[in-house]
């Protein structure tokens, strides 16, 4: 145990406790009406957003899903301009045209979350195409879940990722859920075997183990700008929350549920703080500095200002002096 | 240049910009080493390599996505569909990802893609070879659709088309692709959006684009001779559409007809009919009338296609009727 | 699917303006075929049997029995064809122009669009929007334009045309007295119909009159041998004045033309009406063709005509054409007779009784004649005073020098 590794986990602690807090702001912003909408959370997900983008460089992009609020917080998207764009205010990342499910910063690589399963993957196989064509060493990583892989598009988007040796790291957040069924009763295959049959390098990790997913990021990703080609890495985790905020969840068990818990990624990284010797007071000032953060964000996203119309019409298309 | 086949049209306009612009790439399933079905995109392998031409696998949904993406990426992909029938697969990525991501990102990003693609009838290829779909592109707002009628557009609407900052659905008739036009050496891009009069006259305005401009020019040609003239306009492009120049010329000759090969109801032709009935109301002298193809499935056997297919006698008659 | 289509109140000839519902055939619901006798429509003319143009269904009637509206008025919705019959061209229409009439007609009628589709209590006017828009420049009230579109409508070029034919002068209201004593009569639809023809006729149409006598004497002799000659013939003064009028239209075209919708209608053939006074009304049903006609066959003619116009059975084409009338009162005690010219013609003749009286011959020494009073009523917009002269002066020279009629 260095002390370089304890800080490494201290910063990659703080981060998924930023995602969390977050996300649980959200909750309460949502429950008191001051979120328009709906949002799906990924509570319990937090070190696959935080482990993979570790790996990343600003110039890398991802492609991001439904549930992709910890994917562009991990990214870099400006916390304030987050909670303004989730709050549906003018001053928000995208001017409050998006939301929840299509906050996108193109300017930290973040190429939108996504309001339909499946459909961020061909998107950064596209952007993988680009690294590649442009050949800046720069990768395209897909975010999504178990429910995106009976989509069509994921089966093609392997099959040219490999064929075309494309820059791209599949990511799989495998929490078991496809929306409101176990994903055991809807698709038949393992990511495993999806992987050797389109002949991609498969990896999987406990998705839940901040330092697991890290570190296998980090070898990944170092190995594909060296060697090329994608790569899948599946990371087994846990969806703590509903498939949206509002959902009861009544159609899972009531001893998995009692459980999630035990999977807790930022608890089981504060257990190894510990054991690492982190101090009490490290912790107590980041898990301060990340609620009056988040609280903050949260009081500039409530000060915004609703959008107008008047401009709407104007971003449909590129305006001609843009063009 | 002279005389030159529209494919070949859009071949030339193609390698300029591949030439021209290193951030365009072409895909689509066979047109890299087989040159495309059509044979429009031959050569452009062996020029430019197959880092930038690519032939890409029968998987429509993800070709069109992946234009997104690379669009977001700082490429300008040009993709080929190989029948437009085949869009029906495609239509995430046109629909919810291309056509919105500058609006939904607040304008943060344009997505400068291009897909080409073939449609129309006239070739026996059957109800899923021959549909002409553009009406349900240029119903998705963030989306462009040109359909040019000849050489000299195809390859001035295509070199506009890449540069365009925005998705553009580039539709080219397929009974088009042999037929030879004009093209100056030094053709200029052509302003999409800007429609051209194919044909002036005095007595009644036929807008129609694609194709089926020529159908209208040679209904024009019959009808001339009984002292009736047409103007035909053709759009270049539906979406957006030139608007200004129907007016003034409905202002003209206070009669209307939308001609395209396209079915009839829920076309293009109604957009016009009722944007004509309100802006131009008090111009009309006769009823708007529409020309297109009949409600039903584009039918396969050679004597029957011919039948579905609008041609200048269902143009004359039309004529006729909104000069009664 | 069947198509609902109008039936509207046909134009059946070029003076028509309206009609009057007499029967309807066929009840709503009922199906019938092409040809098929739908409904009868009455003018001020005569009774017409409308046939149905194609197969179909009435769906229902818009205008009852005894009802008059303009030519072009929706009568009735119909289903066009049967059901599960497609409309197999796209760019087809079901039919929407007036129904066929039942009898052979003149082109006039077999082309007939409706003029108008405006009604007189001023019910909605079919124009077109640029129509309208011209109109309100203009200042043309679209009530008093006839429509040449489908189903009457009013086009841009209509307008134009009722804006040059139209006189300068604004109307000016004359206040009317209206009775307010006697017992109040409803007109028949006869009387309404030509209490509202004519007073149209005399308003619209600019009349100016010549009058002259005509030495009859020969005609009188002529006509005494033609008959003792041949007792079948049956020759009438009246068929040889209609012979002389024929005559003289076949040697002046220029008289042999009336005005219509702001053109000049040049006819190709002498026809001339003949006025027909029956226990129904008045009617001037037309002789044809006899500007070179043997008086036979003018006689054959005439009376052929003047029987069915008395025993109600003339067609709808006996009314059509013709520049001019003849109206003989010679049977009655009067010397001169001017009369309205007929609505779509462009003179009338109306002829007095003969009368015997002295002229002076060439000595000075009195002569007894026979003579008739004629008065030309002549529209000024195809006549002038000269034209008028010269073709009552020419007309009366056959007269008096009528073996030129055995010729």
């Amino acid at each position: 145990m260095t002390s370089n590794s304890r800080e490494r986990l201290l910063g990659l602690f703080e981060r998924m406790l930023l995602v969390r807090e977050c996300e649980l702001k959200l909750a309460e912003l949502f429950s008191d009406g001051e979120v328009p909408g709906f949002i799906h959370l990924s509570v319990g997900q937090e070190a696959v957003a935080i482990g993979v983008m570790d790996a990343l460089n600003d110039s890398d992009t991802i492609a991001s899903n439904h549930r992709g609020h910890g994917h562009a917080i991990a990214k870099g998207v400006d916390l304030d301009s987050f909670f303004l764009e989730v709050m549906g205010k003018e001053e928000g990342i995208c001017g409050g045209r998006g939301g929840s499910m299509h906050v996108a910063d193109m300017s930290v690589g973040m190429l939108g979350a996504n309001g339909i399963v499946g459909a961020g993957i061909p998107l950064a196989v596209g952007s993988a195409l680009a690294h590649q064509v442009q050949q800046n060493n720069n990768i395209a990583v897909a975010f999504f879940g178990d429910g995106a892989l009976a989509e069509g598009v994921l089966h093609e988007s392997f099959n040219i990722a490999s064929l075309w040796k494309l820059p791209i790291l599949f990511v799989c957040e495998n929490n078991g859920w496809s929306e409101f069924s176990p994903t055991s009763l809807q698709f038949v295959a393992e990511v495993r075997d999806l992987g050797k049959a389109f002949k991609i390098p498969f990896r999987q990790v406990d998705g839940n183990n901040i330092t697991a997913v890290a570190d296998a990021s980090d070898e990944i990703v170092s190995d594909m700008r060296k060697n090329g080609g994608p790569r899948v890495l599946e990371c087994m985790t846990k969806r703590v929350h509903g498939h949206y905020e509002g959902d009861q969840q009544k159609y899972r068990d009531a001893d998995e549920l009692a459980s999630l818990g035990d999977y807790d990624p930022i608890m089981l990284c504060e257990g190894e703080l510990r054991k690492m010797k982190a101090a009490d007071k490290d912790i107590t000032a980041i898990r301060n500095r990340i609620e009056n953060r988040v609280s903050a964000a949260a009081d500039v996203g409530r000060a915004g200002t609703l959008p107008s119309f008047d401009r709407l019409l104007s971003d449909v298309y590129t305006p001609v002096q843009e063009a | 240049m002279g005389e030159v086949r529209f494919g070949q049209a859009i071949n030339l306009a193609l390698d300029e910009s591949l030439k021209n612009d290193p951030s365009v790439v072409v895909f689509g399933e066979d047109i890299a080493r087989p040159g495309g079905p059509f044979g429009v995109t031959r050569g452009l392998l062996e020029k430019y390599g197959e880092l930038r031409v690519r032939d890409t696998p029968i998987s429509e949904a993800t070709i069109v996505s992946a234009a997104v993406g690379a669009a977001m990426s700082g490429l300008k992909p040009v993709v080929e569909i190989m029948f437009m029938d085949f869009i029906t697969i495609a239509m995430d990525g046109l629909v919810n990802q291309a056509a919105k991501a500058r609006f939904m990102f607040g304008g943060q990003c344009s997505v400068p893609m291009v897909l080409r693609t073939p449609h129309g009838g006239g070739v026996n290829a059957g109800p899923q070879h021959s549909q002409c779909l553009e009406a349900w592109f240029a119903h998705v707002p963030g989306l462009k659709v040109v359909i040019p009628s000849n050489s000299g557009d195809a390859y001035g609407l295509l070199k506009a088309a890449i540069a365009d900052p925005d998705p553009v659905i580039f539709v080219e008739n397929k009974a088009l692709y042999a037929v030879k036009g004009q093209m100056d050496d030094d053709a200029p891009a052509l302003e999409i959006g800007k429609a051209h009069i194919a044909r002036p006259g005095a007595d009644v305005t036929v807008v129609s684009y694609g194709a089926a401009v020529n159908t209208a020019l040679r209904a024009a040609d019959t009808l001339a001779q009984s002292g009736i003239e047409l103007e035909v306009i053709d759009l270049r492009s539906i979406q957006p559409w030139d608007e200004a120049t129907v007016l003034a010329s409905l202002s003209r000759t206070h009669r209307l007809i939308v001609l395209h090969e396209a079915v009839t109801a829920f076309g293009v032709g109604a957009e016009i009919a009722a944007r004509m009935a309100d802006v131009g109301f008090d111009e009309l002298d006769a009823p708007i009338v529409r020309v297109g193809a009949p409600f039903m499935p584009v039918p396969f056997a050679a004597s029957l296609e011919p039948q579905y297919l609008p041609d200048a006698d269902d143009l004359i008659a039309a004529v006729h009727k909104v000069l009664a | 699917m069947p198509q609902i289509s109008d039936l509207v109140m046909p134009k059946l000839g070029l003076t028509m303006t309206e009609g009057t519902i007499s029967e309807w055939v066929v009840s709503p619901g009922d199906s019938f075929s092409s040809g098929d006798l739908v409904l009868v429509v009455e003018t001020d003319k005569i009774a017409n049997e409308i046939e149905a143009p194609a197969d179909g269904t009435l769906h229902d009637v818009i205008v009852q029995v005894g009802e008059t509206v303009p030519v072009g008025t929706v009568l009735a919705r119909w289903d066009v064809g049967t059901a599960g019959t497609p409309e197999p061209v796209p760019v087809a229409t079901p039919p929407s122009g007036p129904v066929a009439v039942n009898s052979g007609a003149t082109s006039d009628v077999l082309d007939a669009k409706p003029a108008s589709a405006i009604s007189v209590d001023g019910a909605r006017v079919i124009a077109t929007p640029l129509a309208r828009r011209i109109a309100g420049l203009e200042g043309v009230d679209l009530h008093k334009v006839s429509g040449t579109g489908p189903k009457g409508r009013i086009k841009a070029e209509d307008v134009r045309k009722a804006k040059q034919a139209a006189p300068v002068a604004t109307e000016r209201a004359i206040p009317i007295e209206h009775a307010t004593s006697g017992t109040r009569l409803t007109p028949t639809t006869y009387q309404a119909s030509v209490a509202k023809r004519l007073t149209e006729a005399k308003r619209d149409t600019p009349h100016f009159y010549l009058s002259t006598e005509a030495d009859v004497g020969a005609l009188l002799d002529i006509r005494k041998q033609l008959n003792a000659a041949n007792a079948d013939l049956r020759v009438s003064i009246n068929h040889l004045i209609l012979a002389a009028v024929g005559r003289t239209l076949a040697d002046m075209p220029a008289a042999n033309r009336i005005w219509s919708n702001g053109e000049i209608v040049q006819y190709e053939t002498a026809d001339v009406g003949i006025a027909v006074t029956t226990d129904a009304g008045l009617f001037a049903p037309v002789v044809r063709d006899i500007g070179a006609s043997g008086l036979g066959h003018v006689a054959t003619s005439a009376r052929e005509i003047v029987s069915r116009a008395r025993d109600g059975s003339l067609r709808p084409e006996d009314m059509q054409g013709g520049a001019t009338t003849v109206s003989n009162a010679g049977m009655y005690d009067v010397t001169y007779m001017g009369s309205i010219i007929s609505p779509g013609q462009s003179s009338i003749l109306g002829v007095g009784s003969i009368r015997k009286t002295f002229r002076p011959d060439d000595n000075g020494l009195p002569v007894l004649c026979q003579e008739m009073g004629l008065v030309l009523s002549c529209d000024h917009r195809i006549f002038d005073g000269v034209g008028g002269l010269a073709f009552l002066n020419a007309l009366k020279d056959y007269l008096e020098t009528p073996f030129r009629l055995l010729a």
